[in-house]
């Protein structure tokens, strides 16, 4: 039987299928991808044992539980405190991450088999994509941040492997390299942190650096700027506020991959990070945490106010996603208090954004068209497809009793004893969200059809597509209750999610209790939400378009990412490519010109002067050598004498 | 009974050798025909051969490890000239001279 310890099969096994296919794939039936997703399957399986292990020892407080360790140290240098392990750690904010991970990225190898039939590359897209699942596994059970950065850039590399898919498309190469060099920017800072950190405590183990942490080891100061580093890696992968723009533009990939990588696991990679370090958060100064709050809240409202504009619908699903990555991080912000509803909301948001995702490829697989212009009426035709995305709409916009629902409101409840400030600036953006979120499902599914030809062309999925939408949608409704005791118990555990996972951070634990008053309110925002978004959106969508032509500034404002791009390019092209001239004129000047070129010029003319030593008279070359033996000779004895 | 050696000293033979091995300085210098050049690198390297036979019987009487050397300059010697004098011959034939003023095309 698999217990914890034997937790590295989980990722060897999508790992070996990554070398089966990416050496062998044209040799394979089918390109092999019955073998990646095989692993996948079993990688799933194996976590289901995993987590039954883990959950037999619970309830265990900080450190308590046992057996939960493998690994072997692979490179050590002792004069410097290095050591490389690989070591992997399973505790209960591991296990929500393996269970997403396996889960979805199970699912994604499975719907791909439809999605990307006959498409060009197929082996190759399998064998990334298995690398991407091992990977990210790794990184979940990494116990030390060395391996956690190397699986960090792991997963980067991936993603932009798998953005670039269709590099034929100037535009997703393009979208490829923007999502790696922005996220490259959060990895400096990840990797400067993390050396800080192990400057300091000598050791990359993240249990010893948290104690070392805690026992107040580490200068203050210092500390706070080691964590804010970490946190700028976790804001470059999770696409927080300024490093959100790479996140729509990866759309361009194929649709599983944004479900698998740019929804459910990688883009959480960052908020899985600040929840693991969120004892380095308690040791620093409280400004980290505000930070933390801001930022978040940043990304939340830029996310929902540009989602409202926007007519890409796998583009609105990102903004919803960078919403949702917001709120995570602002409940994460709120300290431990708030890791647990963080880590609910990720829980529950992989699911249902997959299954937005997936519900957007399954349109575009159908229509070939991914533009709102070009949709509309679709739910007569595709009613699968139809069904489920209003139920991944309706629980991302946090409808009663639908998961979302229970991940927010758990959100609300920890901001409540945070600041009243935050609290209100999330009740706001709540009904932005219901409204973006119901303007999508109308745009796409309902009202005429806006291309007759797509939407005659149109049909339901194949089976391999829309099962995984169903399997999605059913989660995306009940994986809420999970927050409920009894539910916990009879998976096992011996309380509620939040309860499980609070264990591992402290011994005394919040638990779930629903606060109606708040539940009320947010219920009744969202609705609100949900009306406004029917009354603009619904039929010819009218209201919506005089509100866009009221306020034509705004509009523009929204429909050009506030500008947040073009200022990038601007300084790209202005500050970065100046620069560059600059550094252009002292290499042509100083590197060729003085260092290449002049070590060439010296040769040659050295070279030009002694040529003339050769006069090719037999005599004077034995001269030469006689007076140099006598020289040495003389030079020998005197230095001998 | 004394032996010759010690009858003659060590001196006399370094300086015989030394009178050679000039000789044979001031005739690599001095010539111009290519094969009295390399006759007069023979005697450099016979004046060394006499040096080592000296040394050997003067130092190391016991052992022969000077003679081997001599030995060995002898058979490097006669395996230079073979191989000079069919350069020399080649050089002859091309062009009807044995003059090395006259082969200095190797030159910048």
């Amino acid at each position: 039987m698999v217990d914890m310890e034997q937790a590295w099969l989980l990722p060897a096994l999508p790992a070996a299928a990554f070398v089966i296919l990416a050496l062998f794939h044209q040799y394979l039936p089918r390109k092999g991808d019955l073998i990646a997703v095989g692993s996948t399957v079993l990688s799933f399986l194996l976590a289901l044992f995993v987590a039954a292990d883990l959950f037999g020892q619970l309830p265990a407080g900080p450190g308590e539980l046992v057996g939960n360790t493998s690994g072997f140290d692979w490179v050590e240098i002792p004069d410097i405190d290095f050591v490389l392990r690989i070591g992997f750690r399973v505790d209960q904010v591991t296990m929500v991450m393996l269970a997403v991970v396996s889960f979805v990225g199970m699912l994604v190898h499975i719907y791909s088999l439809g999605y990307m039939k006959g498409e060009p590359r197929y082996g190759w897209y399998y064998a990334v994509l298995s690398l991407f699942v091992a990977s990210m596994l790794t990184l979940v059970l990494a116990d030390n941040f060395l391996l956690l950065y190397v699986t960090w850039e792991g997963v980067g590399i991936c993603s932009y492997l798998l953005i670039g898919h269709y590099w034929e498309r100037r535009t997703a190469a393009e979208a490829a390299k923007k999502a790696f060099i922005t996220t490259r920017f959060g990895d400096v800072f990840l990797l400067i942190g993390i050396v800080m950190l192990w400057r300091e405590a000598g050791t990359f183990d993240m249990s010893e650096i948290f104690e070392k942490a805690e026992a107040g080891e580490f200068g203050k100061t210092y500390l706070t700027a080691a964590t804010l580093l970490l946190f700028g890696g976790a804001a470059g992968k999770s696409a927080q506020f300024p490093f959100h723009v790479w996140l729509p533009d990866a759309m361009e990939g194929p649709t599983p991959v944004s479900a698998l990588i740019h929804a459910a696991t990688m883009v959480v990679a960052g908020v899985y990070l600040v929840a693991r370090v969120m004892p380095l958060f308690e040791a620093s100064y409280d400004g980290a945490l505000y930070f933390v709050v801001v930022v978040g809240l940043t990304t939340t409202f830029m996310a929902a106010f540009m989602g409202l504009v926007m007519t890409d619908i796998k583009r609105v699903v990102a903004y919803s996603t960078l919403n949702s990555l917001g709120l995570m991080m602002v409940s994460l912000g709120f300290g431990e208090a708030g890791v647990g509803p963080a880590m609910l909301y990720l829980f529950t948001h992989a699911f249902f954004k997959a299954l937005l995702f997936l519900g957007c490829g399954s349109v575009i697989h159908a229509t070939e068209k991914q533009e709102t212009t070009d949709l509309g009426g679709l739910a007569a035709k595709m009613p699968i497809t139809g069904r489920t995305f209003a139920v991944g709409a309706l629980a991302m916009a946090g409808v009663v009793p639908l998961s979302g629902f229970f991940a927010k409101d758990e959100i609300l409840v920890a901001a409540q004893d945070f600041s009243w400030a935050a609290l209100l600036l999330i009740l706001v953006s709540l009904p932005i969200t219901a409204m973006y979120m119901l303007r999508l499902y109308l745009l796409t599914f309902t009202g005429e059809p806006r291309d007759r030809h797509a939407y005659e062309h149109a049909h339901e999925s194949p089976p391999v597509m829309s099962w995984p939408l169903v399997a999605l949608a059913v989660l995306a409704v009940v994986s809420g209750f999970v927050v409920f005791e009894p539910i916990g118990k009879a998976i096992g555990v011996h309380s509620g999610f939040l309860g499980a996972v609070e264990n591992v951070l402290v011994e005394e634990v919040h638990g779930f209790s629903l606060d109606w008053a708040m539940a009320a309110v947010s219920t009744l925002l969202v609705v609100g939400g949900l009306y406004a978004g029917y009354y603009a959106w619904s039929g010819a969508a009218l209201p919506a378009k005089a509100a866009g032509e009221r306020f034509p500034f705004l509009y523009r404002l929204l429909r050009n990412k506030f500008y947040v791009d073009d200022f990038y390019q601007w300084v790209i092209n202005y500050v970065v490519l100046g620069l560059a001239k600059v550094i252009a004129v002292f290499d042509r000047a100083v590197v060729n010109d003085t260092g290449v070129n002049g070590a060439g010029e010296v040769t040659n003319g050295a070279g030009f002067f002694l040529k003339f030593q050769q006069t090719g008279k037999l005599p004077n070359y034995a001269l030469a050598m006689i007076v140099g033996v006598a020289v040495l000779a003389i030079v020998g004895f005197s230095v001998k004498g | 009974m004394e032996t010759a050696a010690e009858q003659i000293p060590l001196e006399s033979f370094l300086f015989v050798a030394a009178v050679i091995f000039s000789l044979g300085v001031y005739g690599v210098l001095s010539r111009r025909n290519a094969v009295q050049i390399l006759m007069s690198v023979e005697l450099m390297l016979n004046a060394v051969a006499v040096n080592f036979v000296a040394f050997a019987t003067y130092t190391d009487p016991e052992l022969f490890r000077g003679l081997v050397f001599a030995v060995f300059v002898i058979i490097v010697a006669a395996a230079e000239v073979g191989l000079a004098l069919g350069i020399i011959l080649r050089v002859f034939r091309n062009r009807a001279t044995a003059n090395v003023d006259e082969v200095s095309e190797l030159k910048w």
